[in-house]
């Protein structure tokens, strides 16, 4: 078989070439990281983006060989199961990760729900899981070891408004506050009722709504008679659609509507047109903030990085930079303890302190991280700004919010 | 006073979509005997159609809404025609599946073709309403009851005044006698399932308008329809009217409570719906057969 023959010649004298060539550490085994993601169903789109992250990091650290661990560079490998955005099934193949396909660490799936069963797996097996996108906090209030999350959690996602909104003149003082019933929405309202008095504002009562209903138009009546300086919405994309769709229609006028999750994406904008703007947003981190990373791309880097992998997308969204942020923790954590070992991982991720492009890293006693802020964005003229805090924003906000009439 | 003036307005608004969503709905239940777990996921092919000859043609909305019907009712036909009469006679756990299996095949066809992006039809007017001191009437959701109704009557009027529609009804009403008759079962039936997704793709444009739609947004509407069926009763159109509406309004005060109210509106609507099954099976507005 000489075809044959000469195939190996050749490979073997490029692999010659390649050991020659090579003056860095050996190759080590392969690291395994586990993740569930809703690759279809419900959460789908949000799973996508959380899976861009994850590439993006395992994409650059392959390209350098790997992550070194005692002078030996281990090459990455991230496993997926699709769990269909079911919860149950996420914890179901995270217990496969660990025991058939051996991951060495976890990555967390897409939302609280999914993270919640998953961190119950990750502490029996006592494998470090680290998370971008489970913000309740009742995640970690269990006491659990082994589950980290880098997000900053979810009572402060709103709280950013209020700080931007007691420097604003006239100064608003009233805020009406929607909130779907997930344990998710819960905490952020909670954030705002318990932090609003602080910067003396007054917060009517809660009106709290059934998480996935895009039938708002009794809340948003109430809002209305009200008459609040600020409309906050602690939901979900559908839902804030909904309500910025009832509030025009019923002429909901107030200074400030901000919601938690929604205006972030670029589906907001496309959804609603110029509807869309003066609303603003807590968002975990935009293409606008201005960290010095110690280690991995500065923030035009990783944009550019971004841009470059999925041309199709725009700029790299927050789901997609915390995810990749949960990496940079695995990656520096592994560093640090210098071992593959979970438990000597695990306690590296505890006193890890780092700052990276999309902020500081460094968790608190439940594995929280509460040391990095969240930014707000407004959309004005069918863009995303960043609007506070003032060190890193791009744009004023646009202050008060016009009448609907006078747009 | 005002307040309740306004909240009765948008429960009947909202009631709009359910009356969409339901009769269809009901025609396919009533007739075919097929709960049929599909119609959200049709609901949705009607929206993304509206958004499609919206965002590519700049049509407005509401003149999309018959070419969502025509092209829907091709779909039931086919579907109906192809698949579904298959299982016609089997126990009824075969039609739940098959229907069950329809909608997956649906939802992810859909999130192949536009993936998983939320998209909305957001037209010029949209948003704008009727003043009336403190009192708004949104024009979008108006017309959308407009139409709605008007698709109820078409409905009605189609079923008993009609050939085709009196062949429907006569199978509803036995079977057997109507193929001694010489009605085509199959071509029957095909019609009735593509006259019933015809109605789901208006709805379906009509959410469009409403919400932020994505694949999977259909499948609370095949609930809601379900829901809207039983408290109007089978077998009329006018009571899926009557139960759409006051699907609406009971969905609109149940969220007024204060406190948590809206937290509850599926336990209050399903709590009314099973009050009417025990007090009267026949629904609202149905009679007994």
């Amino acid at each position: 078989m000489p075809v044959r023959k000469l195939a190996l010649l050749v490979v073997s004298v490029f692999a010659a070439f390649a050991c020659g060539g090579s003056t860095g550490p050996a190759t080590g085994e392969t690291i395994i990281f586990g993740a569930p993601l809703g690759l279809t169903g419900s959460l789908a789109k949000e799973s996508e983006l959380t899976k861009q992250g994850y590439d993006l990091w395992s994409d650059w650290i392959n390209a350098r060989g790997g992550i070194v661990v005692g002078g030996v560079r281990h090459p990455v490998q991230i496993k997926y199961y699709d769990d269909t955005s079911d919860p149950n099934q996420s914890a179901v193949l995270t217990q496969k990760l660990i025991t058939t396909d051996k991951a060495n660490f976890l990555l967390g799936p897409y939302g609280s729900t999914a993270t919640n069963t998953d961190a119950a797996i990750a502490e029996q097996n006592q494998i470090p899981m680290v998370e971008a996108n489970g913000a309740a906090e009742a995640i970690f209030n269990r006491g659990y070891k082994y589950t980290f999350g880098v997000l900053s959690p979810a009572g402060k996602y709103l709280q950013g408004v209020l700080d931007m909104a007691a420097t604003l003149t006239p100064k608003p003082t009233t805020i009406f506050m929607l909130s779907a019933d997930d344990a998710f929405s819960l905490e952020v309202a909670k954030g705002v009722e318990t932090y609003a008095p602080t910067k003396g504002m007054t917060v009517f009562p809660t009106k709290k709504y059934k998480n996935g209903t895009t039938q708002l138009s009794a809340e948003v009546a109430a809002a209305r008679a009200a008459n609040p300086d600020i409309v906050l919405n602690s939901g979900h994309f559908l839902e804030a659609v909904a309500i910025n769709k009832a509030a025009k229609e019923q002429k909901l006028n107030a200074k400030i509507f901000a919601y938690s999750v929604g205006p972030s994406t670029p589906d907001f904008i496309n959804s609603l047109g110029k509807d869309a703007d003066y609303v603003y947003g807590g968002s975990q981190w935009t293409p606008q903030v201005k960290y010095t990373p110690a280690f991995y791309l500065t923030v035009p880097q990783y944009v550019a990085a971004y841009k470059t992998k999925f041309p199709s997308f725009g700029d790299p969204d927050y789901h997609v930079a915390m995810s990749t942020m949960a990496c940079l923790a695995l990656q520096k954590a592994i560093e640090n303890a210098n071992s593959l070992d979970q438990k000597k991982v695990r306690d590296a991720l505890a006193v890890l302190d780092v700052t990276t492009f999309a902020g500081q890293i460094k968790f608190d006693s439940r594995g929280l991280n509460i040391y990095k802020p969240m930014v707000v964005e407004q959309i004005q003229s069918g863009a995303h700004h960043t609007v506070f805090p003032l060190d890193v924003a791009d744009a004023k906000p646009k202050y008060p919010t016009p009448p609907w009439d006078q747009r | 006073m005002t307040d309740f003036v306004q909240l009765v307005i948008l429960g009947l608004l909202a009631g709009g979509v359910y009356v969409a969503v339901g009769v269809g709905f009901g025609l396919v239940w009533g007739v075919l005997n097929i709960v049929n777990l599909a119609h959200g996921a049709l609901v949705i092919i009607g929206g993304y159609l509206t958004w499609l000859l919206f965002t590519t043609f700049h049509l407005d909305p509401f003149l999309t809404l018959p070419l969502d019907a025509v092209a829907l009712f091709l779909l039931g036909y086919a579907l109906q025609r192809g698949v579904i009469n298959r299982v016609i006679r089997a126990p009824l756990l075969f039609t739940f599946l098959l229907t069950f299996g329809l909608t997956l095949v649906i939802v992810n066809v859909l999130l192949l073709v536009f993936g998983s992006d939320f998209r909305s039809v957001t037209p010029s007017y949209a948003g704008a309403s009727l003043e009336f001191g403190r009192v708004v009437v949104p024009y979008v959701r108006l017309a959308s009851l407009v139409v709605a109704i008007g698709l109820a009557a078409g409905l009605a009027f189609m079923l008993n005044r009609t050939r085709t529609g009196l062949a429907i009804q006569a199978i509803a009403a036995d079977r057997e006698a109507a193929q001694l008759v010489g009605i085509d079962l199959r071509h029957a039936y095909a019609v009735t399932y593509g006259l019933g997704a015809a109605c789901a793709g208006v709805a379906g444009g009509l959410i469009a308008m409403i919400q932020a739609i994505t694949p999977t947004a259909g499948q609370p509407y095949t609930l809601q329809a379900f829901v809207v069926v039983i408290l109007g009763g089978l077998g009329r159109v006018s009571a899926t009217v009557v139960g759409g509406l006051v699907f609406g309004l009971v969905e609109v005060f149940g969220q007024s409570i204060p406190g948590s109210g809206s937290v509850f509106t599926n336990a209050i609507a399903f709590g009314l719906m099973v009050i009417v099954l025990v007090t009267r099976p026949q629904g609202l507005m149905g009679r007994l057969h």
